[in-house]
């Protein structure tokens, strides 16, 4: 029994380094995943401040409306059809699996970002606009300054979610033949017909990612609790 | 008196098909502190908010040192705000910046104070009101009164031409009132231009150097607080009055 298991461990990794399957898979799981958050990032934010911008004062009729329309959209398909799509069609003649994975997911994330940042938004009393709008400063100011660091603060968890659930959806990109880290599994599950030690070992990799993602967002969440957040004063 | 630093003439304000606001017409001199008293709904904390442009009078004009200011440029606008100081019955502090983060924020931002020269001058105003110790402290470790003077603090350091008041003290516990309508008076005494919006008679009658009696969007009767007092001239007012003075 524990014979099988390391000749099956030796077969799976070691014999023709297919341990570089998992390993070059991983690279580029975690290449499309932080890329896509970040792009995930601007898009929320852009669209979050929009969206909110216009239900409370009535800013950007034409931009809401085509928010309204992307969020729809995005949150309407599968990840896996946007895939396809942004591949075969709208990025047809970009070379890059990599490029094409990173726009799909950021694109598709940027949508639940934003209602996530909205909900943030929401969120604040109306008199810290207020309170900024009288001190003088303007609406983008009173916005970026007052507003969007207590929003998030009060949506992290949720955000980190987003964060958490993007890490893992990239795990479809085999549909587009790039080798991620758990198509790099697949593949050595189809050269050795081991299913147990590939697929395990996958899932247990991007386990792995997940707890030290979460431990970091914790840590980060008790940092601004702790400091009261001090964005702004750091900032300037 | 001094020169006419606000002008209000016909101010009207609807929100959708209510009327808040049915003209309003007065002025605010240099170093008056003006006291709008009156019952809930009768359109004071509306027409507060119209003299720094919080909300957007739906009709007449208001005048800030001779300037048109509701039909100025945003960046206008936001420049006259920054000339009103304002606080408001929640005390809107920001709670994600401690004490001398909100009171420095936005002399740098908007006067383009450097932090340094507006750290200095934070703390100086919070060593008149008795609360540099809570410099480095957040807004949710004050008491309501704390928060109000810290508020109040937040607004004097832009340098002011004139405050508003939005019922400074209805939101804090009774034995907070004081330490808050003292700095107020204190400020009134050193000369400050105040509009001041609240139920305190006490401090109408004795700060006030005119007093506003506000119902059904109207401003109704405005005198000198003694006459304004002792011998009210609308039926309205003295059945206000007979409520409140008892």
């Amino acid at each position: 029994m524990w014979q099988t298991f390391l000749d099956d461990c030796r077969l799976c990794f070691i014999k023709n380094n297919r341990w570089q399957y998992l390993f070059d898979g991983l690279g580029v799981t975690l290449q499309v995943a932080i890329q896509a958050i970040l792009i995930g990032i601007v898009i929320g934010f852009f669209v979050a401040v929009i969206r909110s911008s216009h239900d409370k004062y009535g800013r950007f009729p034409v931009l809401n409306a085509l928010a309204k329309i992307y969020l729809t959209v995005i949150r309407g398909t599968p990840m896996v059809v946007q895939l396809l799509i942004t591949y075969y069609i709208i990025l047809k003649s970009i070379d890059s699996k990599v490029i094409v994975a990173v726009l799909a997911f950021g694109i598709n994330s940027g949508a639940y970002q934003a209602e996530i940042i909205r909900a943030g938004i929401c969120s604040i009393d109306p008199g810290q606009m207020e309170a900024g709008r009288a001190l003088g400063m303007g609406y983008w100011k009173t916005m970026f300054r007052i507003i969007l660091p207590q929003a998030v603060r009060n949506v992290l968890p949720a955000l980190g979610n987003e964060f958490i659930v993007l890490m893992k959806d990239t795990s479809i990109v085999g549909y587009i033949a790039l080798i991620d880290l758990a198509k790099g599994g697949d593949i050595i599950r189809s050269q050795t017909y081991s299913v147990y030690v590939p697929y395990l070992t996958v899932a247990a990799i991007y386990l792995i990612l997940v707890m030290f993602f979460t431990w970091l967002l914790g840590k980060l969440e008790r940092y601004l609790r702790n400091t009261g957040a001090d964005v702004v004063q750091n900032n300037s | 008196m001094g020169k006419e630093l606000l002008k209000i003439e016909n101010l009207k304000k609807s929100f959708g098909p209510l009327q808040v606001l049915k003209g309003v017409s007065t002025n605010v001199c240099e170093g008056e502190v003006v006291v709008v008293i009156g019952p809930s709904g009768g359109g004071k904390s509306t027409f507060l908010r119209c003299l720094n442009l919080l909300e957007t009078p739906t009709e007449g004009t208001i005048w800030f040192n001779g300037q048109d200011i509701v039909h100025a440029s945003e960046r206008e606008k936001n420049h006259v705000r920054s000339e009103m100081g304002m606080v408001f019955q929640h005390f809107n502090l920001f709670p994600h910046l401690s004490i001398l983060g909100n009171i420095t924020l936005a002399p740098q931002l908007v006067r383009g104070l450097k932090k340094k020269e507006a750290e200095a001058k934070a703390m100086e105003l919070l060593e008149r009101v008795g609360l540099a110790d809570k410099a480095k402290a957040y807004p949710q470790q004050l008491s309501g009164g704390q928060k109000q003077r810290v508020a109040i603090v937040r607004s004097l350091a832009m340098n002011p031409q004139v405050m508003l008041f939005d019922e400074p003290t209805s939101a804090l516990d009774p034995e907070m009132v004081g330490e808050v309508l003292n700095l107020m008076k204190a400020l009134a005494k050193a000369g400050m231009t105040m509009v001041v919006v609240t139920h305190e008679m006490g401090f109408a009658r004795e700060v006030g150097t005119r007093v506003c009696f506000m119902d059904g969007g109207l401003l109704v009767e405005e005198n000198a607080p003694e006459a304004f007092f002792d011998n009210p001239g609308h039926p309205r007012l003295k059945d206000f009055l007979s409520k409140v003075l008892k």
